[in-house]
């Protein structure tokens, strides 16, 4: 579905990548100045003297051999930049309509409902908050019915808050506007959440690339963990409140969620929740008498390294991959070892909602 | 055919609109290049731009009317084509134009500099090509800057002496505008009548002045991001 042989001159290092992908959803992670916006500006054709060749779907965009580079106007990618960039002068009606010419309209509607612009369709940029920015910018680069949606992370995702992170409006553009993407981001958590599979990139160069699970493992986390960047946990599913309780995230058959109650906990809507990996307590033995709701019984699959003096431990609940944040004096106490039974514990307060 | 101040004003508004009016496309394109353009020689290019704003005006119509006489190569083309400028209204049009014409270019060029040019490059990606992005993000961006150097480049022209007494001479009812009739009455000694034009010249360069200002210190009160 995409094919990328690039090869760009930066100011520090070349940026050189190799890679293919067959799904729809590719994460590309990497520690800052990595190279993975100007990756995005080369698929979206405005970085001029890149050579090689880029193929999406079944268009050649790039072909330097056969001579062919195509303008961005002729790319349709839909490019979402960091900082928005949204027109200054439009409001945010006219921004989002303005790629959609040419039978596009039913775009713009789609568009607008599902990053729920209504409310904000007369004002202009320079009233809008970070996040409603950034959904603005994603609607009109989806209204303009792109082949790829090129997404650059709006700042460090956990910096940014909960009510402002676009993950969710992500997951259902993947899910109901079935847009393939090309996500950059910083947050293992996000990257697992989204993508199918994965580029790690590292000073101009792929260290990783392919599946999400296989990608998104040790080689990434030590990357990423040398900017400290935090790791969280995110679940997807559907509200429920059984007979006499508080409200559940249903994310499988086998596993649920006891979540806070608040005014936007609706049964039956679907919602993702974030869990912060250092926020889950990690027990060798049966754990009883604790306070936190959500108890789960589950097995050690992998201890990572994940910063210093830190360590990551997956813990395989009913099928759903755990990610603990623990020290490596913990580990060395409990003697955590892979194949282990463990208990995890999580209170419901941990669980955040998004959005 | 100017007889009276009406006649008088009403020349003088003309060829001072006509003058603009010739300029605002190439002042506009030569605003955009400059304000895009990081090639060698573009200071060279800048300074040369802005010389008829330093240059005695007389010496600019000097070279006007040696660029126009019927021995140059400019001059003996228009003449092949029976086209007279020197001492007509044409030449007055002709000297506002070339006096105005740093005005322009230089207020426009600070609008489109101010425009962010990936805000140009988001539009390509929205399937716009170079043209219509320009005409879509660049322009309405800089609108201000470019209406600021038109009214600066219209008073400008409103005004003009030096350039145009040299290539238009000072004809009443043929080439004489308000400036040229107050240094005309002086000469005259009817010094009551060319304070009264100079009344009338300061009105006008006030109203264009004023919109000028009125329209600059409005610059970006909308559209920051």
């Amino acid at each position: 579905m995409m094919e990328l042989s690039v090869r760009l001159p930066l100011a520090r290092f070349p940026l050189e990548v190799e890679a293919r992908f067959t799904s729809a959803s590719v994460a590309v992670m990497g520690r800052s100045g990595s190279g993975k916006t100007s990756l995005l500006e080369v698929l979206a054709g405005l970085r001029r003297g890149a050579r090689g060749r880029v193929v999406v779907g079944a268009r050649v965009l790039l072909d330097s051999a056969a001579r062919v580079d195509l303008p961005p106007e002729a790319r349709r990618m839909g490019y979402v930049p960091q900082d928005a960039l949204l027109f200054p002068h439009l409001t945010v009606a006219q921004n989002v309509r303005y790629g959609a010419r040419g039978g596009r309209g039913a775009r713009v509607d789609e568009a607008l409902a599902l990053l729920e612009l209504e409310p904000l369709l007369r004002r202009y940029p320079a009233t809008l908050s970070g996040g409603e920015k950034q959904r603005v910018a994603l609607a009109r680069a989806l209204a303009s019915a792109p082949d790829l949606l090129l997404l650059d992370e709006p700042l460090a995702a956990l910096d940014v808050a909960l009510k402002e992170r676009v993950l969710p409006y992500l997951l259902r553009v993947r899910d109901e506007a079935r847009v393939p993407m090309l996500y950059v981001t910083h947050q293992l958590g996000e990257a697992r959440a989204l993508a199918r599979e994965a580029l790690l990139l590292d000073g101009g160069r792929v260290l990783a690339a392919g599946a999400a699970d296989a990608v998104l493992g040790s080689a990434a986390r030590g990357v990423l963990a040398a900017e400290g960047n935090e790791e969280e946990n995110i679940l997807e599913g559907v509200l429920e409140r059984p007979e006499g309780h508080g409200p559940r995230l249903r994310v499988t058959a086998e596993l649920a969620l006891w979540v806070p109650d608040g005014p936007g906990v609706v049964t039956g809507a679907r919602a993702a929740y974030a869990v912060p990996a250092e926020d889950i307590l990690l027990s060798t033995g049966p754990l009883s008498g604790v306070s936190a709701r959500n108890v789960m019984a589950g097995a050690v699959t992998a201890l990572e390294p994940a910063g210093p003096g830190g360590c990551a431990a997956l813990v395989d609940v009913a099928g759903h991959r755990w990610v603990v944040r623990l020290t490596q004096v913990s580990v060395d106490e409990l003697g955590l070892a892979k194949g282990m039974r463990v208990h995890l514990a999580v209170k419901s307060a941990a669980c955040r909602r998004l959005r | 055919m100017t007889e009276g101040l009406s006649g008088l004003v009403l020349f003088t508004l003309t060829v001072a609109a006509l003058a603009t009016a010739l300029i605002l496309p190439p002042g506009v394109a030569a605003a955009y290049v400059l304000a895009r353009w990081r090639g060698p020689g573009k200071g060279v290019v800048e300074t040369v731009l802005a010389l008829p704003l330093v240059l005695p005006p007389t010496a600019v119509g000097l070279v006007l009317l040696e660029v126009l006489a019927r021995d140059a190569p400019l001059g003996r083309l228009l003449d092949g084509l029976g086209v007279d400028v020197v001492f007509t209204p044409k030449a007055v049009v002709l000297a506002g134009a070339v006096m105005a014409f740093p005005l322009l270019v230089r207020s426009a060029r600070a609008g489109f500099e101010e425009v962010d040019p990936r805000l140009v490059a988001v539009a390509r990606t929205l399937g716009d090509s170079r043209a219509r992005a320009f005409f879509r993000v660049t322009l309405p961006l800089a609108w201000r800057g470019v209406l600021t150097g038109t009214l600066f480049a219209f008073s400008r022209a409103l005004g003009e002496f030096g350039a145009t007494v040299l290539v238009a001479g000072n004809i009443p009812g043929r080439t004489q505008t308000l400036s040229l009739a107050i240094f005309q009455r002086t000469q005259m000694g009817r010094d009551g009548e060319a304070l009264g034009l100079a009344g009338v010249a300061a009105l006008l360069a006030f109203g264009a002045m004023y919109v000028a200002e009125v329209v600059s210190r409005r610059r970006g009160a909308r559209v920051r991001t």
